[in-house]
């Protein structure tokens, strides 16, 4: 497995706080520890709060960049699972 | 996603929690609660159970909404005369569109139960027919401004274990708020698995103070048997 | 004791997840008069944890979605939705002009004006908060007990409020923390000691278990040493 390939790709840029970080604590829940989940973000709140949240939770962002072959306003952040999440399994 | 964009919305703020993720949140979903007693807490208990996410509402309450004790924290005066089921059940739909929420119908096979017994007696009684079923249950009893939220997983020591008696106040509506949310907090954590040992408890309420306590067997109940054991959740 | 309670008033700061069970229960005991106040807005992510909103209220102003619903289910109370911001031009009037304050906020600004506010207007607290799984209670009984500068001497710095990620909260926590606010209210306005007077309650909803914490005042707490000078609030 190579680590700095993202093995899943979230697009929140429809989305406000709590939901954006929500939706991308979702999509890390569900991805092996030390895989990378990919997130689109608009600029501003969610830009500012998912990578800081992500890190809180115990997450590592890889990356955090504009995006704007993907649209105006868009960034690209890679976030690396971090160990167990404390939540019940995934049956 | 299993969980579609209204309900990651509607259920933001507690998906966020340790233990309360994507997986607690479809279990809560999934589950089916007979919520039954007729005693003060029903409303409240049911209320915070809809807000959770509790995916079917089954109120098992076969009065009419009459004044006084019972109402006002779900239904108002213009419910009076109403069958309680329906009217409690139209409130955690105004409450919750994603739940469904009916009165109970004989046939109908919950997953666990929230007893809030309007007497001892009553939840005692209850109880012991979802200990017979093997259903989790969590009983609330109301006793003057505060009472007793009792959790009894799957195997676990029974209700009737776990009582003893109470100053017999009469049940007020802060105690049926109080207790209410209680025991649904304590069925929402025992179907997700969100709490943490022990499990099988009882907490009390006495003057705002919260108290848990383990519950154990008494000896030479019926829990103890063989149909006690019960099968795996 | 409902005889009694119909001359009281009692106001209820913040309208949400603990402020909506906390008016709830002094309406059903027959408080006379609640004040409630909100300056927000009903969101979705408010739903899974506030009895005054259901959907229909998706985007009204809380103060008077709260007011209407509590009007609807306890017609005998007077209630006054307030649709303003607890800030140092509003608080003495508000605090003043009730018999118990229940700070319901949901954040540290405010819940240390509340403190400084009802200390020197000499009005009972019943503060509460809930964070994740943990809930806390402390009443404050001013110039007898302890109140939050005597626990804690100023607000967390900015930035070490938490972020999104730290703030799950359990509907029904909340509701169960709202309740118990709502009746040590009550025995505060009925004449009894408060059981959360003196000492912070913590209640964590994963054990269980609750732990107590004694508080005295503090010598040397600016707010109980009868210097009433309001905090200042930012922003």
């Amino acid at each position: 497995m190579n680590p700095l390939v993202p093995v899943a790709r979230l697009d929140v840029r429809a989305h406000a706080c709590p939901v954006t970080w929500v939706k991308a604590r979702i999509a890390l829940s569900r991805i092996g520890e030390g895989e990378v989940l990919e997130v689109l973000l608009r600029d501003g709140e969610p830009r500012e709060n998912v990578p800081r949240s992500a890190e809180e939770d115990g997450h590592r962002v890889m990356r955090l960049e504009p995006a704007p072959e993907e649209g105006e306003g868009t960034w690209r952040a890679w976030l690396v699972r971090g160990a167990s999440m404390e939540d019940r399994a995934w049956p | 996603m299993a969980l579609s964009d209204a309900e990651v919305g509607r259920y933001a703020r507690q998906l966020l929690l340790p233990g309360m993720g994507e997986a607690a949140q479809v279990i809560l979903r999934e589950a089916r609660v007979r919520v039954t007693g007729g005693g003060i807490a029903l409303a409240p208990a049911m209320y915070y159970l809809a807000a959770a996410g509790v995916g079917t509402l089954w109120i098992d309450d076969p009065d009419e909404v009459k004044p006084g004790a019972g109402a006002g924290f779900a239904l108002g005066p213009a419910d009076l005369g109403r069958p309680r089921g329906a009217a409690l059940a139209e409130f955690a739909r105004r409450a919750n569109g994603l739940v469904v929420a009916d009165p109970f119908r004989p046939g109908s096979r919950p997953t666990a139960l929230l007893i809030c017994g309007a007497s001892l007696d009553v939840s005692r009684a209850i109880a012991d027919e979802a200990r017979l079923l093997q259903l989790p249950h969590v009983v609330a009893d109301v006793d003057g401004q505060g009472g007793a939220a009792t959790s009894v997983p799957l195997g676990a020591p029974c209700y009737s274990c776990a009582t003893r008696p109470g100053l017999g106040a009469a049940p007020t509506a802060e105690g049926g708020a109080t207790v209410g949310a209680l025991a649904a907090l304590e069925l929402i954590l025992l179907l997700t698995g969100a709490s943490l040992e022990p499990r099988a408890r009882r907490i009390e309420v006495f003057r705002g103070t919260p108290l848990m306590r383990a519950t154990t067997r008494q000896p030479g109940c019926a829990c103890a048997g063989p149909a006690a054991a019960g099968l795996a959740p | 004791m409902a005889g009694l309670l119909s001359g009281k008033s009692a106001l209820v700061i913040g309208a949400g997840g603990l402020g909506g069970p906390v008016a709830l229960t002094l309406a059903a005991a027959g408080v006379g008069r609640l004040v409630v106040l909100d300056e927000d807005e009903v969101e979705t992510s408010n739903l899974n944890r506030q009895p005054l909103f259901g959907e229909a209220d998706l985007g009204r102003r809380k103060a008077g979605a709260a007011a209407e619903r509590i009007a609807l289910l306890h017609p005998s109370v007077r209630v006054e939705g307030r649709d303003l911001r607890f800030g140092p031009e509003s608080a003495e009037d508000l605090v003043r002009g009730c018999d118990v304050v229940v700070d319901a906020s949901d954040n540290f600004a405010t819940r240390f004006l509340a403190n400084d506010v009802t200390v020197a207007a000499r009005r009972p607290l019943v503060h509460g908060a809930v964070l994740r799984y943990t809930a806390q209670f402390l009443t404050v009984m001013p110039g007898k007990t302890g109140c939050l500068r005597c626990l804690f001497e100023a607000p967390p710095a900015e930035g070490t409020v938490p972020t999104c990620a730290q703030a799950g909260v359990l509907g029904a926590l909340a509701g169960f923390a709202g309740a118990l606010m709502g009746a040590e209210a009550l025995r505060i306005l009925s004449g009894e000691r408060g059981a959360y007077a003196g000492r912070l309650v913590a209640f964590d909803a994963r054990s269980g278990r609750s732990r107590l914490v004694p508080l005295r005042i503090r010598a040397g707490c600016p707010v109980c040493s009868g210097v009433a000078a309001a905090s200042q609030v930012p922003g």
